[in-house]
């Protein structure tokens, strides 16, 4: 009786104490010695307008207060995303403005997986050509430099308050 | 026919849970899950004797769970800032005295719930338990568990180490491929911008009323039970807090760094019951995640649908027989499941008579056992039936005044033990039943009036039973007088209960060898010559 009892409570304790062991076991998961360039930014969107004229039954069948003699859909335009890590092409994608219309400002969020230390990093952001109502130039946000960044850190790719764009590491204000 | 003499070649079958119900599904595989489910049971009956078998505790234990997170998170939170989520754990962890231990209390109880919900889950699905009218009680058990990962998730954020981190930015990634939000929510953990009390408000919010949910849906998964015992026994309850509240002092969770949205989140201690998942997770676009994590909770949902049996094998509810039945509401009483209520005749007769509801019914067979008329139960399984199938049994087997009959349950260790009728080991004759709540006294009178040397009911443990309170009934009736009871004419030395699950032969085997010993320094039984269970019990109206 004893010794069956001595083997329950060793048995209760080793039982628990996995659990215990499997709430704080050793863990896999982690950056490894990798570095990360984040690009994470918030820009509003070059407005594509189309328009037309509404026909006289189209006016009719309206409300008098909502006869407006034309009617227009408004979304933003999409963007390229381009970047290259030490001169070699890592992303080219096209950002499509937020929301089920497309009407809302452009989320750019990207975690990019490189190799500490010295990083050549070349972003560019612009319009898809064609798209939209502003010129080219005023729509297009780039940033080319030498970016450092430690083993496990995020360098961080934003935009100012200028709305220009800018790399943090950590300690950068 | 309820009473399934093992002299017949053909096990039987489609009786629910009062017998073994055949399944779609994988029946192999359920096969090999029942037998290794039997031997662990067996081990830990072993060491912590079918009372106190955490095993068969396991719903109660989640239950148990839940009260010591509620207290010792209502301490926790008088100390949480969420100005400065990281300090405020830190200082807690510094109150030796307290904090430290009752938030490590906090973290051990909130995996055993997942754990002990997990053993839950499997045994009922292996035992067949999961479908018809316990579809409602699988279905929330899901949705609990389900809260309880989540309710984790928050807990583990609102601590903002590395561990804390990760978790929120992986949830970020996964919410973030739903088109819900008009503003990705990773973008919080960029490191643009502090993240904001707002985020640990909400999130601290999260975790205090997602605890409601659960106690919701909790009652909604025992709400078609009766008298559901919702703790585990005392010893148990308090062994397992005060292990746990042991641990927690000797060996308390650790906190890890604060979180620094500039740095990768690199936890080097991890909760695997709550963040297994991260292993398959972190490589697979969130896409690809929501569609496989959708496809498994669905599986998991709709096990209901997938181990219903065919219409034809589905076993048959209850059905009261409006001639036989009194009104005596014992059947009503009894129901484990509340299936059945009192309603007003229809026939002319005063009184109420009982009524089962088919889509409460879960055919367990404890209204048979409990009606002294034998006026309900599955269809074959009545009372009636019962002695018809015992009457066969004397018949054929003709067990002596000096021999043992082993009435057992089919999902206990009778159901493995015999073999032609006879189990090897002991020389007993076994007579297999669909479940011991079944039984009703008769059975037993006519067995010891019939000549029997004795009887031995080989009953699955109580909190085992797959009718859930079979056993129970059937000691009431043995023992203390509860209606439909045993007469005091039967000569109660010559009947014993062994509980014996199913992996434990041995355990039966020396119970019967037992008895039998016993047995033995008695006078030999005497048939009564003039007994006609037919004429007594109208049996004309069992069921062919």
């Amino acid at each position: 009786m004893i010794a069956r009892r001595a083997v329950a409570a060793l048995a209760a304790i080793a039982g628990a104490g996995g659990i215990a062991w499997l709430s704080r076991a050793p863990s896999a998961f982690g950056g490894g010695a990798d570095a990360t360039i984040r690009l994470s930014w918030r820009a509003e969107g070059v407005p594509v307008e189309e328009c037309r004229t509404r026909t006289q039954e189209e006016l009719a069948a309206l409300p008098v207060h909502m006869r407006s003699p034309r009617e227009c859909t408004r979304a933003f335009a999409p963007f390229e995303l381009a970047v290259a890590i030490d001169g070699r092409p890592v992303v080219r994608d096209t950002v499509f403005p937020g929301g089920a219309r497309g009407d809302r400002p452009i989320y750019v969020f990207r975690d990019l997986s490189t190799k500490p230390g010295r990083v050549l990093l070349s972003v560019s952001f612009a319009a898809v050509p064609g798209a939209g109502s502003a010129s080219a130039d005023a729509n297009r946000y780039a940033w080319d430099g030498v970016v450092e960044v430690a083993s496990g850190r995020v360098a961080l790719v934003t935009l100012d308050g200028d709305g220009k764009l800018v790399a943090r590491t950590s300690g950068t204000p | 026919m309820m009473i399934v003499d093992d002299t017949q070649e053909e096990k039987p079958r489609g009786h629910g849970d009062g017998a073994a119900t055949p399944i779609r599904g994988s029946p192999a595989t359920r096969g090999i899950g029942v037998r290794a489910l039997a031997r662990v049971d067996a081990v830990f009956n072993a060491l912590y004797t079918w009372r106190f078998n955490p095993l068969y505790h396991s719903g109660a234990l989640v239950v148990a769970c839940f009260v010591v997170l509620s207290a010792t998170g209502l301490y926790l939170l008088l100390f949480y800032r969420i100005g400065a989520p990281h300090q405020s754990v830190s200082a807690i962890d510094a109150q030796w005295w307290g904090g430290r231990w009752i938030r490590g209390l906090h973290r051990y109880a909130s995996d055993l719930a997942v754990a002990a919900a997990a053993v839950h889950g499997i045994r009922l699905f292996l035992q067949r338990r999961s479908w018809g009218p316990r579809a409602l009680a699988w279905v929330s058990g899901v949705v609990l568990l389900g809260i309880f990962f989540v309710c984790g998730w928050t807990g583990y954020v609102m601590a903002w180490d590395a561990h804390g981190h990760l978790l929120a930015v992986e949830g970020a990634r996964l919410l973030d491929a739903l088109p819900i939000f008009s503003e990705p929510l990773g973008r919080a953990f960029t490191g643009e911008e502090p993240l904001p009390d707002a985020f640990f408000f909400m999130n601290l919010f999260a975790h205090i009323a997602l605890p409601i949910g659960v106690a919701l849906f909790l009652w909604v998964h025992v709400s078609r039970l009766a008298r559901a015992q919702l703790l585990p026994p005392k010893p148990l309850l308090w062994g397992a807090i005060g292990l746990f509240a042991i641990l927690a002092i000797a060996w308390p969770p650790p906190l890890g760094p604060e979180a620094d949205l500039l740095t990768l989140p690199a936890p080097t201690e991890t909760d695997w019951i709550y963040g297994f998942w991260l292993v398959a997770v972190r490589s697979i676009p969130a896409g690809w995640v929501w569609v496989a994590g959708g496809a498994v909770v669905a599986a998991v949902l709709f096990v209901p649908a997938w181990t219903k049996p065919p219409r034809e094998k589905a076993p048959s509810p209850s059905w009261v027989n409006p001639r036989h039945c009194t009104g005596c509401e014992q059947c009503f009483q009894d129901c484990p499941y509340e299936a059945i209520s009192m309603v007003e005749r229809d026939d002319g007769r005063e009184g109420r008579v009982g009524f089962v509801d088919p889509a409460r019914c879960v055919s367990c067979g404890v209204c048979a056992g409990s009606c002294a008329p034998m006026g309900v139960g599955p269809p074959g399984r009545t009372g009636r039936d019962q002695l018809v199938g015992v009457k066969e049994f004397l018949a054929r087997a003709q067990p002596g005044p000096r021999e043992v009959v082993i009435v057992g349950c089919l999902h206990g260790a009778a159901g493995a033990v015999g073999s032609n009728g006879v189990d090897a080991a002991t020389g007993a004759r076994v007579l297999s039943i669909g479940c011991v709540g079944n039984l009703h006294t008769s059975v037993l009178e006519y067995l010891v009036r019939a000549g029997v040397g004795g009887v031995v009911i080989a009953a699955c443990p109580p909190r085992d039973c797959r009718s859930r309170e079979g056993v129970k009934w059937l000691n009431e009736r043995l023992w203390n007088g509860r209606e439909a009871e045993l007469q005091d004419r039967v000569d109660r030395r010559r009947i014993e209960v062994v509980y014996a699950a199913a992996g434990e032969g041995s355990v039966l085997r020396g119970g019967v060898k037992g008895f039998r010993s016993r047995m033995l320094k008695m006078e030999a039984a005497d048939a009564e010559r003039e007994f006609d269970v037919g004429a007594e019990c109208d049996l004309a109206e069992a069921a062919p």
